[in-house]
């Protein structure tokens, strides 16, 4: 990743009629980093990348790509490629020569072969050239539509829930090499998806949006530990939002009574703002500690009934239901052997430490 | 057992009607064939199997023009007929919203009867029509066109009017079935829209444009009562011959022959055009 900006948004905005897809959209991504747009379904993010690819024209505002205005260049002058959700793949031609479809015409013949069998090789079909587009399984037609993008040497890569059609496995495979390929080509690329995890396990940046503006743009880890209210908060992973009250403050820490956790001191987080005493804090699940005995070296603990337990595998979840609390508490604890074993109906303790708590200020809405 | 059972009961549901188009299509051929064996003696018919017929007709220099004018003339009407279809269907497939007004408004010649249509061009073409008034008035021309009816051009032009629905149809859903974002791939790569046009939309729509042609071309081949009406001499076609074969000449040997040859030269036409046009389309890439 460089530091040169190679894509701007300034100012975007776009309207169908009298309804806002998209507004007010600033964002700048530097040359070679994997980029996401996050939210959900229906919030304006393919309406974004097609604003880049030149496939819709912005209402308001500028794209730049490599510094550029892009206003009035159509699409097929921009040098970005796209990987469509469906992958359009052309029915009417094999592998090869889907591949080599933007080639054509440019390149010698013997580059574009060579070029070609290159780009399937990058995305493991290497041979395949004479496979007819029908006799493709999902996984191919996505790698298929990759080479096909790639090969055309795009300062940028869009790539619009690419993805989504695959089953978990396959998809979790595809999200490592797609990740792995990024960074030995250097290209950069902006993906769309409404998959958190899918966004935090390959993206150096993350932008999430909802109803059309661009919330937050961070790090997975700093989106995942400071988001910028409720809504981001409880988009990304899972979060318990309880309300607490503004005891007092220094630069760096707030003290809060958080009800029934009662008195903490938490940090402040520099993403939200806090106008008056009532305020929220998030708690991740994973944070709290669960155990039938008081737990020790804990400043804040209180005590439960397990309410609901779900068995994921790698970790299990428990609702507890602890007095104060309007909802009931989710705790998630990796599942060691032998360690934790609750029952429904069974008491318990929670213990939280300050450090854990996530400062979600006062909601303005 | 499932399958079987099923495989028969789809033999039977589809028998009454097999058994039917087949009785139609085979009867009508066998009499038409074992005609174009026998010989006309004025009245009465022999029925010696001869080659006679066969050999009067490739010889005769009337029918081997005949029959390449209603080639050229079917081949006029359908290059005419899709060239002016595949822009109307491309508008209706991707340029409108309300397709099935559209599509209800192209049928619309099909309301009155094809006879009616073909008599309204011949008032409109005629010397003393619409056109040559139209023109006359505006002080285009001085006197009344002659070329415009009783020649090849009329068979043309009434033909390609008559069959324009049926090109549409077949071309219009073939477009239907393009995925737009086929479209937006291929300009993602670098197409302008008339490369994206070319590579695309057209290998695709390859099958509706065959259809139409077929549709077109093997009815036009055969048509007499176009060329009857505003052919005038020089548009008359093979089937005009056959007529009169069966007609005022009363040699129906001679009829059954030459509707045999004209078959085989359509459908061996037909076989060449369609091999050609699905390897040209599968050069395109
Ligand atoms: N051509 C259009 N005309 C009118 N409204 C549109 C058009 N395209 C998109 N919209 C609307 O704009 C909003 C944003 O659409 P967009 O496709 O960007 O959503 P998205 O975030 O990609 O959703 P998803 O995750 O479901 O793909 C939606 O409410 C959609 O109905
Ligand atoms: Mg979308």
């Amino acid at each position: 990743m460089t530091d040169r900006n190679i894509i701007e948004l300034r100012g975007v905005e776009k309207r169908y009629g009298t309804f806002l897809a998209a507004s007010g959209i600033n964002l700048d991504l530097k040359e070679g980093e994997f980029f996401s747009l996050l939210g959900p379904s229906g919030c304006g993010k393919t309406t974004v990348l097609r604003m880049i690819a030149g496939f819709q024209e912005p209402t308001e505002g500028t794209v730049l790509i490599d510094g550029q205005d892009m206003e009035g260049v159509p699409a097929n002058n921009r040098p970005t490629n796209m990987v469509f959700q469906s992958y359009a793949i052309f029915p009417h031609l094999n592998v090869g020569n889907n591949v080599a479809y933007g080639l054509r015409g440019k390149a010698p013949k013997a580059e574009i072969e060579q070029r070609v069998a290159e780009a399937l090789e990058m995305v493991e079909l290497g041979g395949l050239q004479d496979r007819g587009a029908s006799e493709l399984s999902g996984g191919q037609r996505q790698r298929v539509a990759l080479a096909r993008a790639l090969i055309m040497r795009p300062k940028v890569l869009l790539l619009d829930e690419p993805l989504s059609a695959l089953d978990k496995k396959l998809r979790e495979q595809m999200q490592f090499e797609m990740r792995n390929l990024q960074q030995s080509l250097g290209i950069t690329f902006v993906m769309v998806t409404h998959d958190q995890y899918e966004a935090m396990t390959m993206s150096d940046r993350i932008g999430v949006m909802f109803n059309g503006r661009l919330k937050q743009v961070d790090t997975p880890t700093t989106l995942y530990a400071r988001p910028c209210d409720q809504q981001v908060a409880s988009f990304i992973g899972e979060m318990n939002i309880l309300p607490a009250q503004l005891l007092g403050e220094t630069d760096n820490m707030l003290s809060i009574d958080a009800a029934a956790f009662g008195r903490i001191e938490i940090e402040r987080n520099p993403n939200v703002a806090t106008s008056s005493k009532d305020m929220n804090i998030g708690i991740r699940p994973e944070q709290l500690e669960i155990a039938a005995e008081k737990p020790e070296d804990y400043p804040s603990t209180v005590q439960g009934t397990v309410s609901n337990v779900a068995f994921y595998g790698e970790n299990i979840h428990y609702h507890i239901q602890v007095e104060g609390a309007e909802k009931p508490i989710s705790v998630s604890v990796p599942n060691y052997f032998h360690t934790v074993d609750f029952k429904r109906g069974d008491a318990v303790w929670l213990g939280l430490q300050g450090a854990s708590v996530i400062d979600l200020g006062t909601d303005t809405k | 057992m499932i399958f079987r059972s099923e495989a028969s009961r789809g033999y039977t549901l589809s028998a009454p009607a097999t058994a039917y188009v087949g009785f139609l299509v085979a009867a009508p051929l066998v009499i038409l064939i074992a005609y174009s064996f026998w010989t006309q003696t004025y009245v009465t018919l022999d029925k010696t199997p001869t080659l006679k017929n066969y050999s009067e007709a490739f010889a005769d220099p009337l029918v081997r023009h005949l029959m390449l004018r209603s080639i050229w003339i079917a081949g006029a009407v359908t290059v005419v007929t899709v060239a002016l279809a595949y822009p109307i269907a491309y508008f209706i497939a991707m340029k409108v919203r309300k397709k099935t007004i559209w599509l209800l408004l192209i049928t619309i010649p099909f309301w009155s009867s094809y006879l009616l249509r073909v008599f309204a061009w011949k008032l409109i073409l005629g010397f003393n029509g619409v056109m040559n008034s139209a023109l006359l008035m505006l002080g285009l021309i001085d006197e009344p066109l002659d070329f415009l009816l009783y020649n090849e051009f009329a068979v043309v032009l009434t033909l390609a009017h008559a069959w324009a629905p049926f090109a549409i149809l077949p071309i219009y859903v073939s477009l239907q079935k393009i995925d737009p974002s086929l479209l937006e791939a291929a300009t993602d790569l670098g197409n302008s829209p008339l490369q994206r046009f070319m590579r695309v939309t057209l290998p695709l729509t390859i099958p509706g444009i065959i259809a139409a042609c077929l549709i077109i071309f093997i009815p036009t081949v055969g048509d007499y009562v176009t060329p009857a009406l505003v052919g005038g001499s020089d548009g008359k076609m093979i089937a005009n011959l056959i007529q009169v074969q069966f007609g005022a000449a009363n040699n129906w040997p001679l009829g059954a022959t030459l509707s045999l040859i004209a078959m085989l030269s359509v459908g061996f036409v037909a076989i060449v055009f369609v091999i050609t046009a699905t390897r040209l389309g599968r050069r395109i890439r």
